[in-house]
This record gives structure tokens, C-alpha cells and sequence, in this order.
């Protein structure tokens, strides 16, 4: 049952730092606009070059075309195939995109398991579509155990050898890399050894829904590579959340929040209240030409003349 | 072979943490090789004094070393005071969470560093790598700031915090143009030119430290006299009353320049740059808004004549201010909306920075000149001679107004309509490179300053233009249209410093002197290279 618990509080503790991150992104005060085109929620004949809506004479007396389309059109293959780096950093993609894709279809074998256990518990073991899944959940499970050794083997040969990427590497760097290596050899053994059809690591999941009482659910310690490799599974997944490796999610704000954040200050819209509330806030900048103690609000400093002219 | 640098040794004792050595830059192809050794000139301890020069022997800010050591504590104290507002929504609202997302998401892949002109034509310079700074700050963010981080140092990443880190970082911030083409190839969205500026503003808002040119010259003086430039509203109806003359001159086109009037649609606001250095700018503009018909203005109250807004460059609270102003002046004219000349950075503050600090009436219209002029050519209501523009051409794209606003095609759709010699750069567009004097380098010169532009920032600037006219004679006259008065001035000074006018007659000016020097029914044309007018 040891395992059941470190399992439910690692993903507890996953839950609470990605709800944490996204509520800290989700509440922040709206910024000062600072896009970078292309933006690709502007109209495709647009995106194709860069353009925007400020192209157009008198644009704010017009309806605003935008597309959540394109932006989806690029998204995915920016974060499945990690297309920014292929074209920008073709050597660092051919081991980063293996690590990622490992990452990727670690995740889909574990809601596929999820799929098939689920359906177990609800009595649907030998349905026909359940074999499917758990068919897909081998292809992807070994796909993902391959890919993630290759590439994180890959990681951190290029992080110790490229003097470039050594220099700015910490010890953290090199921690995460080694913790997410380790992980997937000791997947990789368990799997050879003791699990090539991820029949026990189905059992496991099947265990975590019914919390260790359903038949057949897996009784952890049966070898020591599944054991390690729950135990690493576990940790890994809370680790995530907590370092810079959450920007495999986090990339959501810093695109949309940000890089195409080009949504103009209409008069009455969502973002005018948002911008007002902001202008109420008290800074405390010391500087002599912003110095007011934070007696004064943004608006009126923004109103009033330096103390040098004073 | 140097050393390389790693983030942690900002920190270290000595007099330059990085010198140029002859013959890093990247080279420059004939007849320009003579340049290939050059260097910036080492600064002289008899003129530098006090100010702090051992980042790489170049000034930008000129900060006075502390005199004792309980000086030097009090100064990291405000340092650190300072950071720690960059993370409160109270102090740093404008850009809190850009920060929050660029600082803690970065994976240190070094794709940003292939991006970047200035690391490339350095000859690969560590410091001036775009994530270096950024991981300084990092660094010390993540020991100094948050809790328990002098514990977790040793894991996340360590560096020491002294005078000479801090000293050193404020100058770094001032190498970078803020052109953020390394932000543009992050595959994760990382932005370290916002981080460069987010380092400035700490600076400027907490220390109040900040290039004279950039504060006390610029956004001091824009707000009490009315112009960066010094120039008062008396001067500056003076001066456009000479420029009205001298249209009719030049050009032999009588035109009247409206002042102040109210309720006119367009309030047009020029650098005020144009002014005084480039005339025959704000005399094509009149030329073209007057032959078209438009209802416009200028305005002489003060800061109305002078677009600019060095706030965008080293500080929230100046950028604020200026912004107001302006949008105020337009809001009692009662105009329909705000068109900005041809000024980069300011289209940027205006357009695109401001429209999340203007509420209610003060949220007037803005416009780039850009798509008023291409208005006015595509209307077909002008008739144009393309002909009168018969010579090469190309196009240099301000980074604020291509990669920060969008506004790319155009100015190429009149380019192309009106200069049948027009040829791109390589790359252009949103791909653009800077011409080497954003972020208020185009007019940062005190010390070496100048020279570093010249020879570092702007290399990859001037190694495109001469690409883009490869195939030309060096006897032909060729235009580099430049549509923003700081990249104007910074080519003008590469023309200029390189001698490029001599060895392969190199000329720049704006899309508008273009646009009218096609203009049918002028008796003279507006462009003259060298004293030789463009058409007879």
C-alpha cells in the first residue's frame, strides 16, 4: 500500500503546483502589451508574413478577424514535434524531441492504462475496443521507453560536451536530465524483464483507481525495476511542476499570455476595467523622479511631472 | 584563445571582464577590409575618472564607483530592493508576468544566442551571448530574492553579489538593442530582451540610474521643455516655418503647415529629430497630406511636437508619462485620431505599449504614417511618376514597427508601386535584423559609446545593406529607405564612420521623401544625393 500512497501524494502534490502555477498566471494583473509577430491568432493571409490588424487604415472602427484556428495549427506541431527548435536548433532537436516524445507517450500509456483500467473496474475487461487500448498502450509504452532513453541519454551527453550549454548549466540541469534518465532505464529494465506487455503496469494503474482493492491489482515489490520504477514514475511526475521542466505546459502563457497576446483596449472591453484596477496600484519605486512613498496611484503619477522639473 | 565566462563571473575582481581583441569582429567584405581591425578605443583612466568601466571597456551609463565600502553595501541594498519590486504587482504590474514566465521557463538551449546580431558580430563575445545577462539575473533572483535561496544556491546555480556584479550588469543591460529577435526564435517563448529592459528599469525606477542621453536629456527634457532634442514650441513653429520655405525651394511645392487646430482629423506628431536633422521628412509629409487633401495638424504644446518616448527603452513610470501627454494634447485638439511619423520606437510606445495605459477619452486613435501614406497612394486620387525614382533601393524594417507591431507589407506595397529598383534585405520582414541603434543607442554617444555602435551593433546592419546592392556599381547612388528616425540616424552614422558614401555612394532618407519624390507635378525632386539632384 506504500506504493498506492507515494503514487496519490506525488500526484497530489503535481495537482496542487500546476493548479498553483495556473492560478498565479490566471490572476496576475493584465500586463503592458508586447507581442512578437507573426501572431498566429491574426487571419492566415496575414500570419503568413506577420502582419496585424494595425495594418489597416482605422482598424479600431472595424471588426477585429482573428483566428483560434491557425493558432491551433501551430500549436500542435509546435508542441508534439517541437517544430521552434527543428527550425532554429536542428542539432539540440535530434535529442531533444527523443526526450520529449518519450515524455509525451509515457503520458499517453499512462491514460491509456487508465482507459483500460477504468473499463475493468466497470466490466468491460474483454471488450474489443479494450483490446485496442491495450494494444496501443504497448506500441506507445516501448515507443516512449526507447525514445526517452535515447533521448535523455542524448541530453545529457549534449549538456556535459557542448561547452556552450555546460556553462549555463546547473547542478539542477544535470539533476533533472540524470532523474529523468534514470526513470526510464529503470522502465526500460522492467519492461524488458518483467513487464513487456505493461500487463502488470496495468494491474498498478488499476490499483491506483480502486486504491489497491480490485482484482488483479498489482502488489508493488514483485521485482525491484517496477518497484524503482513506480517509486521514480511517482516522484518524477510531483518533480515536474516544480522545476523549469513545466514549461512543457507553462509554454500555454508564455505564447498566448504574451508572444500573441494582441487583443487592442476597446473602450468598455474586459481589458479597459483591467487596465483601470491596474492604474490604482501604489508603487514604492524610489528612484527622485518616481518617489512618492506610495501615496500616489499609477494614474496620478502618470499625470503629474517629474520632481526634477519641480 | 580567452577564457570563456561563465554568469558567475560578473562578480569577479578585475579591470575589464571582456575585451575586444583586433581582428574578432566579424569581417567585412572589400572595399571595407581596412575596418576588419578596428576595435572600440580603449577608454583612458584619465577620462573615465571614477565611472565604472570594467565590463568591457565601453560606457553606456557612466556609474560612479562607491567610495567606501558602506556606500557599496547601501548600493547592493537598493539593488536588492529594487528586484524585489520587480516581482510585486503593486511596483511592476506592466510587466510582471512576461517576467515572471521569461525568468523561470528559460531550458538554456542557447538557440536565442544564434539570433542575436550583437553575440554574432562581436565575434562571439560571452557577455554579450543574450541569455548571459539573463542568467546573471536569474542567478541572483533565485539566491537573493527567493525564500530559502541561499540554501538551493549550490543546486539552482550560484553567484556572488557585489558592487562590481552590480555595476557591471546595469552596463550589460545597455548592450542588447532590445530588438528581440531572440525572442521571436525561443521555441519556448523566452524573452531576454524583455529581461534586458526589466534590468534598466530596475536601475532607473529604484537607483535612478540610466544613460543622461535616455533621463536627464530625454525623457526630463521631453516633458519640460517639450522635446528630447531641447528644442522649444517657439523653435519648433520657427523651424517648420524655415522648413515651409525651403519645400518651396527645394522643391519648388508651396506648402502651409497647419498648426494646432482643433477638431482636425489627424494630429500628426514627428520625432522632433526629424525636425531639426531631416527637414525635407516633415516637409514631404506636409507635401503629400496637403496634396491629398487631409485634414491635419501639428501641435505646439509641450511634448505635441515630439513623438519620441525614451520611457519604452529604461522606464514604466517616464514611459507613462510621456504617453499621457501626448494622448491628453490629442484628447483637447479633439482630433479623430493620432497618426506618428516615421518613428520606430515610437509607434511601438503609442500603438502598442500605451493602449493598455489609456482609459476612457484618453484612449484617442493611433495610426502609423505608414498606412496613411499607403492610403494616400493607393487611393488613386495622386498621380505618381515611378520613373523619377529610378534607382536602387531598399528597405530597412524598424524592429518596432515589423516585429513588434505587424506593420510590414505596407510600405512595401508603396515600394513597390513607386521604386522600380526596390530590392529586399536578407532577411527582412519580421525576420528582420536591427539597424544597430535601437533601444536608444541611436543616440547614446558619451565616452566609446558611439564607436562600439558603430563597430559592434550595427555591423550586421551595414554587412546587409551591402549585400542588398551587391550587384550594383559602386558608382550608382543607392538608397537605403529607412523609415524611423533612430535607424536613419544610426545609418546615417554607419555611412558615415565606414565612408560608405565615398566607396560605394551609399544615401539613406524615409519612405516619405520617396513617396513624393514620385510625385507627379513637382518641378524638383526632394532626394539629392550628395549635391545631385535624384531627376532632372
Amino acid at each position: 500500500m506504500g506504493y498506492y500512497i507515494l503514487t496519490y501524494l506525488c500526484l497530489a502534490v503535481f495537482i496542487t503546483a500546476v493548479g498553483r502555477l495556473m492560478y498565479r498566471h490566471l490572476t496576475i494583473p493584465v500586463h503592458l502589451r508586447w507581442e512578437i509577430y507573426p501572431v498566429q491568432g491574426e487571419p492566415a493571409d496575414k500570419v503568413s508574413y506577420g502582419g496585424s490588424y494595425m495594418e489597416e487604415m482605422n482598424w479600431w472602427e472595424k471588426k477585429r478577424k482573428s483566428s483560434r484556428v491557425n493558432e491551433i495549427f501551430y500549436m500542435a506541431p509546435e508542441i508534439l514535434l517541437m517544430r521552434g527548435l527543428w527550425k532554429e536548433n536542428k542539432r539540440l532537436w535530434q535529442m531533444s524531441f527523443p526526450l520529449h516524445l518519450g515524455l509525451y507517450l509515457m503520458l499517453a500509456t499512462f491514460l491509456l492504462l487508465s482507459i483500460s483500467s477504468v473499463s475493468t473496474l466497470c466490466g468491460f475487461a474483454e471488450d474489443g475496443g479494450i483490446m485496442i487500448v491495450n494494444g496501443l498502450s504497448v506500441a506507445t509504452g516501448w515507443i516512449g521507453l526507447i525514445a526517452g532513453v535515447i533521448g535523455s541519454t542524448g541530453m545529457l551527453y549534449k549538456r556535459l560536451a557542448d561547452r556552450e550549454l555546460r556553462d549555463y548549466s546547473t547542478f539542477a540541469d544535470y539533476f533533472n536530465i540524470v532523474f529523468i534518465l534514470i526513470f526510464f532505464l529503470c522502465a526500460f529494465v522492467a519492461a524488458s524483464t518483467v513487464d513487456p506487455l505493461f500487463n502488470a503496469s496495468r494491474d498498478y494503474v488499476l490499483g491506483l483507481f480502486s486504491a489497491g482493492r480490485a482484482v488483479p491489482a498489482y502488489v508493488p515489490g514483485r521485482s525491484l525495476p517496477g518497484a524503482l520504477t513506480i517509486i521514480l514514475a511517482s516522484l518524477l511526475t510531483a518533480y515536474i511542476p516544480l522545476t523549469h521542466l513545466s514549461h512543457m505546459f507553462m509554454k500555454f502563457f508564455l505564447y498566448h499570455r504574451v508572444k500573441w497576446d494582441d487583443t487592442p483596449n476597446r473602450p468598455g472591453s474586459p481589458i479597459e476595467t483591467a487596465v483601470k484596477k491596474n492604474l490604482e496600484y501604489r508603487p514604492t519605486w524610489k528612484a527622485r523622479h518616481v518617489d512618492t512613498d506610495g501615496k500616489l496611484s499609477w494614474r496620478e503619477i502618470a499625470s503629474s511631472a517629474p520632481k526634477e522639473m519641480k | 584563445m580567452k577564457k570563456p565566462l561563465k554568469p558567475s563571473d560578473i562578480s569577479k575582481k578585475s579591470d575589464c571582464l571582456c575585451r575586444i581583441e583586433e581582428g574578432e569582429l566579424a569581417p567585412l567584405p572589400p572595399p571595407y577590409e581596412d575596418f576588419n581591425q578596428n576595435i572600440p578605443t580603449p577608454l583612458k583612466a584619465e577620462k573615465t575618472g571614477n565611472i565604472e568601466t570594467s565590463l568591457d571597456n565601453t560606457v553606456a551609463i557612466g556609474i560612479p564607483r562607491p567610495a567606501s565600502k558602506e556606500e557599496e553595501e547601501a548600493l547592493i541594498k537598493q539593488f536588492l530592493s529594487g528586484l524585489q519590486k520587480l516581482f510585486e504587482k503593486e511596483n511592476n504590474w506592466t510587466f510582471l508576468q512576461p517576467l515572471l514566465l521569461s525568468l523561470e521557463h528559460c531550458a538554456r538551449c542557447q538557440t536565442c544566442s544564434e539570433a542575436c546580431p550583437v553575440f554574432e558580430m562581436s565575434g562571439r563575445q560571452e557577455i554579450y551571448r543574450p541569455i548571459f545577462r539573463s542568467e546573471v539575473l536569474r542567478r541572483i533572483y533565485k539566491k537573493y530574492i527567493k525564500p530559502g535561496g541561499k540554501l538551493t544556491a549550490k543546486f539552482t546555480g550560484d553567484i556572488d553579489l557585489n558592487w562590481e556584479a552590480i555595476a557591471r550588469l546595469a552596463e550589460l543591460s545597455y548592450r542588447c538593442t532590445l530588438c528581440r529577435r531572440c525572442a521571436s526564435v525561443c521555441p519556448i517563448g523566452v524573452d531576454n530582451g524583455l529581461i534586458a529592459r526589466e534590468i534598466r528599469k530596475l536601475f532607473s525606477q529604484e537607483m535612478g540610474i540610466a544613460p543622461k542621453e535616455l533621463h536627464d536629456m530625454g525623457t526630463i527634457q521631453h516633458l519640460k521643455t517639450g522635446s528630447s532634442t531641447g528644442m522649444t514650441a517657439a523653435a519648433a513653429k520657427d523651424s517648420v516655418e524655415f522648413i515651409q520655405e525651403e519645400m518651396k525651394e527645394i522643391t519648388g511645392y508651396e506648402v502651409e503647415i497647419p498648426w494646432d487646430v482643433e477638431g482636425a482629423d489627424i494630429l500628426l506628431i514627428h520625432n522632433a529629430g526629424e525636425i531639426l536633422s531631416w527637414p525635407e521628412n516633415v516637409g514631404a509629409f506636409a507635401i503629400i497630406f496637403q496634396a491629398a487633401g487631409l485634414s491635419w495638424t501639428l501641435s505646439s504644446e509641450t511634448a505635441g511636437y515630439d513623438v519620441v518616448n525614451y520611457g519604452i527603452w529604461y522606464d514604466d513610470v517616464q514611459l507613462s508619462r510621456v504617453a499621457v501627454r501626448h494622448a491628453d494634447i490629442a484628447r483637447r485638439l479633439k482630433v479623430k485620431k493620432i497618426v506618428i511619423g516615421e518613428c520606430g520606437h515610437a509607434h511601438k510606445a503609442l500603438t502598442v505599449i500605451a493602449d493598455r495605459l489609456l482609459t476612457g477619452d484618453l484612449n484617442i486613435p493611433r495610426e502609423s504614417a505608414m498606412v496613411t501614406l499607403e492610403n494616400i497612394v493607393m487611393s488613386g486620387k495622386l498621380k505618381f511618376d515611378p520613373q523619377k525614382n529610378d534607382f536602387p533601393v531598399t528597405l530597412h524594417d524598424p524592429c518596432n514597427v515589423v516585429r513588434s507591431m505587424g506593420i510590414v507589407e505596407p510600405q512595401r506595397r508603396i515600394l513597390k508601386k513607386l521604386a522600380p529598383r526596390f530590392r529586399e534585405m536578407t532577411p527582412h520582414g519580421v525576420d528582420n535584423y536591427c539597424c544597430g541603434g535601437g533601444s536608444g543607442f541611436a543616440i547614446m554617444s558619451r565616452y566609446n559609446f558611439a564607436e562600439w555602435r558603430n563597430l559592434v551593433s550595427s555591423r550586421k546592419k551595414f554587412l546587409q545593406i551591402l549585400k542588398a546592392f551587391e550587384n550594383e556599381s559602386p558608382e550608382t547612388p543607392k538608397y537605403v529607405c529607412a523609415p524611423c528616425s533612430n535607424c536613419k540616424g544610426t545609418i546615417r552614422d554607419i555611412i558615415h564612420y565606414y565612408r560608405a558614401e565615398e566607396r560605394s555612394r551609399l544615401y539613406y532618407g524615409g519612405l516619405v521623401e520617396l513617396t513624393v519624390n514620385a510625385l507627379a507635378g513637382m518641378k524638383k525632386p526632394i532626394i539629392n544625393f550628395g549635391d545631385k539632384p535624384s531627376w532632372e
